[in-house]
């Protein structure tokens, strides 16, 4: 009896150490973007769609800072970073070199996502040595002057075309207690867009333009802009905080009527859409003269593409597994954009098609033929001591405080 | 007591994990910075040896270098004068035994020193918001006409920081000045009252005096705390407008994280441990064993 229960137990116990081990998941940790619906929408599906094709695997999501990298490269410097994570341009040369970027060749081919990829963004995708680092989702994307055309009607304001336009309409608004063009300066990249949208008038590479080395930051052009931008800032154009205001604060202002402009990504056409509805439109960037405008109406800011997305930790107990994941989310990114965001700039091919789209979006897709010329957001700029200085340099431009000259002299020392 | 004193074994074992503990947490890190600002280095990959060049382009050449010294000085300025003064008063008033709701007011003042960083400046960003805050709201339902740009202004914003800062720290003074005023003895205030003292000559002569050590290391704590600032401005201004709150930690926090140019960072970092200790040295040497005016201890001085 005693060597029968031993057995039973024995047995009992093997059979609970085995369920355990098959139940046991594999966890893996990923630094990605979750702070608003552009980005927690397609996180929360491709999490969805990850438990359905690899049950055994388990994200432990670590919301990214919006810290221009900074957090990364802490990480990185500790030796600490996640199984996944995600990455701009500015931080994949360092991180490839100190070989804590692996390569992902063999992993894009091996689960096809090489051949869903777009053409057009296959360029950006491999680097300059040839080798993939980073599985993207993003398309070409685009800095985007929004109006609410209501508020314009309102107080019988035509959509300006010109700075001095924009001069005026300010005056009109501020007399009423709204805001001209609502901007969360606080974050370096939207500051910096400003300053693009507008250095575009003079120069099409804009901010681009001084990362490749094909512009210097002494062209006469820069300096305007940056008088531009003084000028605007001074006739009150944008809101007195603007260099501490946050995304909720100036997406509030806009959303609820409080502001008239907006600037931001085309990822905002969603949120843009659900709370104004026919109300709000996008418009060509205006120009310091009608000639410009003119000239310059197809020239956007944004759009330019870099090495960006879903890296992994080669030194990641299971690399192998997570560089497939990180291909896996990539793509489930692109179709939760597609589908439930509206926005079909996206890196990857998902076979889907949305004719649901938000009539910004349709009128942005029919406008990406007749675009002269594009430039990029700070996190496509490789140079880390300009895309971090030309942030700083649009913040003191925007506070209406800086003398333009200070601001280029300034420029000028941080790029020797 | 003695015989362990005189055991050098004994006072090796005491003393080692403690020495230990501050060579691999304080002093050897300390060394690194001061190693890697000869370097140009991106915190991740091999660094190359150049030599002073950090230092000429920090000191020599970056303006922002300036404005960082200045807001450094102007920050440890107000959290001193603010801190000190304010701190002091309050401690004298607590300590008194007629004040009436003494513990509710050592807790209040205490309070704000453990609230988090970021909920303290969420808070009074919301105040000093210049669109929409409390501060220029209340003005404008006041009717009057003085509606600042609080934390926008190049000029003034880093006084809004420092004021925050300020703020929120006074109430770790105040426990040292009062944990100090505590510890002078009754009899001195009677000495005092015999002699006809009133309750200001009294606290003049004898509270104020006897507190010196707690001053210096206050003070320590205020200036030191100034030149290094740096969460209250990360959160509030981010350094901005441009480069305008700006000091030596945050220069550092901005070029080796921001830039990914860490030697440069570091560099600022070593100028900010070098400026630190010769403020302590400074206000060491102030505060002295000696006769100075504020701390006289005149011998048979006339209390009343």
């Amino acid at each position: 009896m005693k060597k029968f229960l031993c057995v039973l137990l024995a047995a009992v116990m093997l059979i609970g150490c085995a369920s355990a081990l098959a139940e046991e998941k594999i966890k893996l940790q990923i630094y990605g973007q979750y702070a608003d619906d552009d980005t927690k929408v397609p996180y929360d599906y491709a999490v969805e769609k990850l438990a359905e094709a690899y049950p055994n695997v388990e994200l432990e999501l670590i919301p990214q800072a919006q810290d221009d990298g900074a957090t990364l490269l802490a990480l990185a410097t500790a030796g600490n970073l996640p199984d996944i994570y995600q990455t701009g341009s500015g931080i994949v040369t360092t991180l490839r070199n100190s070989k804590q970027m692996m390569v992902l060749n063999d992993v894009a081919e091996k689960t096809g996502f090489l051949d869903k990829v777009y053409e057009t963004e296959k360029q950006f995708m491999i680097a300059d040595d040839g080798n993939i680092y980073a599985f993207p989702y993003a398309g070409q994307e685009y800095v985007l002057w929004f109006v609410n055309n209501a508020l314009f009607e309102q107080y019988g304001l035509e959509i300006p075309t010109t700075y001095d336009e924009l001069i005026a309409c300010a005056e009109v608004f501020n007399a009423n207690g709204i805001v001209t063009m609502s901007l969360f300066g606080q974050e370096g990249w939207n500051a910096a867009a400003m300053y693009d949208t507008i250095a575009t008038r003079y120069i099409p590479e804009g901010i681009k333009g001084i990362d490749n080395g094909t512009t210097s930051i002494t062209d006469e052009g820069y300096m305007k802009a940056a008088e531009d931008l003084v000028k605007l800032a001074q006739a009150g154009v944008f809101q007195n905080a603007v260099t501490t205001t946050n995304y909720d604060q100036a997406s509030e202002m806009f959303l609820n009527g409080k502001a008239a402009m907006f600037l931001n990504g085309q990822w905002y056409i969603e949120d843009a859409t659900k709370a104004l509805g026919d109300n709000v439109t996008w418009i060509a960037y205006p120009s310091y003269d009608e000639a410009s405008y003119e000239a310059n109406k197809h020239a956007f800011s944004g759009g330019g593409g870099s090495i960006s997305g879903y890296a992994v930790n080669p030194d990641s107990p299971n690399a192998e597994l997570a560089a497939e994941v990180a291909a896996f989310i990539s793509e489930k990114y692109c179709e939760a954009k597609v589908m439930l965001r509206n926005n079909p700039l996206v890196a990857v091919n998902t076979g889907l098609t949305n004719d649901q789209l938000p009539k910004m979006m349709q009128d942005l897709v029919a406008e990406m033929p007749n675009m002269t010329s594009t430039t990029a957001f700070t996190w496509g700029l490789t140079n880390t001591t300009w895309s971090n200085s030309i942030g700083v340099a649009a913040q003191s431009l925007l506070s209406g405080q800086f003398t333009a000259q200070e601001v280029i002299d300034q420029l000028v020392f941080e790029l020797e | 007591m003695k015989k362990y004193l005189s055991n050098k074994k004994a006072i090796v074992v005491f003393v080692l994990p403690a020495v230990i503990l501050f060579l691999t947490f304080i002093f050897i890190p300390i060394l690194q910075v001061f190693y890697y600002s000869f370097f140009k280095w991106d915190g991740v990959n091999q660094a190359t040896f150049i030599g002073l060049d950090n230092y000429i382009r920090l000191i020599g050449k970056d303006p922002t270098f300036k404005i960082a010294n200045a807001n450094g000085f102007k920050f440890g300025l107000v959290i001193t004068v603010y801190q000190l003064v304010l701190a002091t008063i309050f401690a004298i008033a607590v300590s008194d035994k007629r004040i009436r709701f003494r513990k509710f007011f050592r807790t209040a003042y205490f309070i704000p020193v453990v609230l988090s960083v970021t909920v303290v400046c969420q808070l009074w960003g919301n105040v000093f918001n210049a669109d929409n805050g409390l501060l220029n709201t209340l003005m404008k339902t006041l009717g009057i006409e003085w509606s600042q740009n609080w934390l926008n202004d190049r000029n003034t914003a880093i006084y809004t920081v420092a004021f925050v800062n300020a703020w929120q720290w006074m109430g770790y003074q105040f426990a040292l000045i009062v944990a100090g005023i505590k510890s002078i003895g009754e009899d001195f205030y009677e000495a005092a009252e015999i002699d006809g003292a009133t309750a200001l000559k009294a606290h003049w002569f004898i509270t104020l005096p006897l507190l010196k050590d707690t001053f210096n290391f206050c003070l320590l704590i205020s200036v030191t705390g100034g030149i290094k600032a740096f969460a209250e401005i990360d959160i509030m201004t981010g350094g901005g407008p441009g480069n305008a709150t700006n000091t030596l930690t945050y220069i550092m926090y901005n070029h080796a994280f921001g830039r990914q140019n860490f030697g440069y960072g570091l560099t600022s970092a070593s100028v900010l441990v070098m400026e630190c200790l010769v403020i302590i040295l400074v206000l060491n040497w102030l505060f002295k064993d000696r006769e100075t005016p504020l701390f006289a201890r005149k011998k048979g001085v006339d209390l009343v």
